[in-house]
């Protein structure tokens, strides 16, 4: 075993804020991250019935709180490579962005999260936090605006990002998005 | 040099990977790092069914052949709760399902044996790829499975020549190379308290509360004493031990805690 006197955590400075927030990926880099090899990406944004809203609630068994909703068809030689769709959950401590991609016939290729705010209080939910809250080593590789501080704490739980996924699968069927 | 970091919702919180680099090599380090805990979410999960973890639980006392990682992380499990003598205990899987913390996958036993709320160490063999259960127990790996994905995602990191790089798992976190992490704790209250700057260790916190958040759900368990309230945050050289040790530090008596988490491996970490 190593030695566990070598573990000592250095001091940094550091601001206190109510918020802690990061961003990930822009559209366009959430795009290709899941879909590497599109050529192009159409913007194809939804429109949403309430008749097919209701048809996502029934299928998904969760409520589609928007009636429009994001939706990009990645193209490879004019073929249908799947579709990225843009989303969001709002729950009681977080506000999370993410794209999902899904193939044609319906499966998730994949999950991004393009950004990450947690939110304690009403009156901070809708703080616009862009200030990295950070302290320095003298050692510190960081650049001031690259800093952003990890967060250790009871484990957050990832479920209403999973239920926003599945609401997307139903969005897609809804759609006739599925080949 | 830019960062790159990335955060994908898996092992049922969210999970970040960064590194100090952002060519293309980085990237694709940073995605086999994500590929490893994929992995270790479909084979330790106690809510996926055809999970090893599952398979394993519903065995009914038969040998079941497991993945290599299975088979590591079952090892450490199995010697931690061995040496904190049952404060970190993987075999509260029982328990956990009476609690409504974790889904019931079981139709009753055939032989008529009543799922036990924990077991001890010697109720689970390990062997060469098969892992047998005895006493009709159940494992959770709840308290060190996201601690050992953080360690994969990080030896990947490295096998692909990432210099510096760290990753965080719900809270569970390790940051290896020349550079200082800072880190926050989040408070039971909400707030953010700093802790200072990570380099080279891991780190995870627990925190018990006594009123249940399904945003946060996390539940503690102890065969014998109740948790103690609060936030607690232990240091070590490596993730699982750090993750599994919180478990010790809510466990133990407030006399013991700080000498048997060293004696464990481990450094508690105070707020001032």
């Amino acid at each position: 075993m190593k030695n566990i006197h070598s573990l000592w955590l250095l001091p940094v400075a550091a601001i206190v804020s109510p918020v802690y927030a990061a961003d990930y990926l822009t559209v366009e880099q959430a795009q290709k991250a899941i879909f590497a090899d599109a050529q192009s990406f159409e913007a194809r944004p939804a429109k949403l019935t309430s008749d097919q809203q209701d048809k996502i609630k029934s299928l998904s068994g969760l409520r589609q709180r928007w009636d429009t909703q994001q939706i990009w068809r990645a193209v490879k030689n004019g073929k249908t490579l799947g579709w990225f769709v843009v989303d969001e959950v709002i729950g009681k401590h977080e506000f999370i962005t993410y794209g999902v991609g899904l193939s044609p016939d319906g499966h998730v290729l994949g999950v991004e999260i393009m950004t990450y705010r947690e939110t304690y209080g009403g009156g901070v939910r809708n703080a616009i936090w862009r200030q990295h809250l950070v302290g320095k080593t003298l050692a510190d590789p960081f650049k001031l605006d690259e800093d952003v501080p990890n967060i250790s704490g009871g484990t957050l739980s990832s479920r209403n990002v999973m239920d926003g996924v599945k609401r997307v699968l139903a969005i897609q069927k809804v759609l006739n998005l599925v080949e | 040099m830019a960062s790159l970091k990335r955060m994908r919702p898996l092992l049922g919180t969210f999970v970040e990977i960064g590194c100090e680099q952002s060519d293309k090599s980085a990237e694709h380090a940073v995605a086999a790092a994500f590929g490893v805990v994929e992995k270790l979410h479909h084979l330790l999960s106690f809510h996926e069914q055809a999970s090893d973890l599952s398979r394993l639980n519903q065995a009914e006392g038969k040998a079941v052949a497991v993945h290599q990682h299975t088979l590591r992380v079952m090892k450490l499990a199995r010697a931690m709760t061995l040496a904190s003598k049952g404060l970190f205990n993987c075999t509260l899987g029982g328990a956990m399902v009476e609690n409504g913390v974790l889904p019931n996958h079981n139709s009753p036993n055939q032989d008529g044996a009543e799922t036990k709320a924990s077991g001890v160490a010697n109720d689970i063999q390990i062997n060469a790829h098969t892992i047998t259960l005895s006493n009709s127990i159940k494992i959770t790996l709840d308290g060190i499975a996201k601690g050992y994905a953080v360690d994969c995602a990080i030896a990947q990191l490295k096998r692909f020549g990432i210099k510096a790089a760290w990753v965080n798992a719900g809270g569970d976190l390790r940051v290896y190379g020349d550079l200082v992490l800072p880190v926050h704790r989040r408070e039971i209250n909400g707030e953010y308290v700093s802790l200072g700057g990570l380099q080279n260790a891991a780190l995870a916190t627990s925190t018990v509360t006594d009123v249940y958040d399904k945003t946060f759900p996390g539940k503690i368990v102890g065969s014998s004493t109740s948790p103690a309230l609060g936030s607690w945050t232990v240091m070590a050289h490596y993730a699982w031990r750090a993750d599994a040790l919180t478990k010790v530090a809510c466990l133990a008596t407030a006399a013991d805690r700080a000498t048997m988490i060293e004696r464990l491996g481990g450094r508690i970490v105070t707020v001032k």
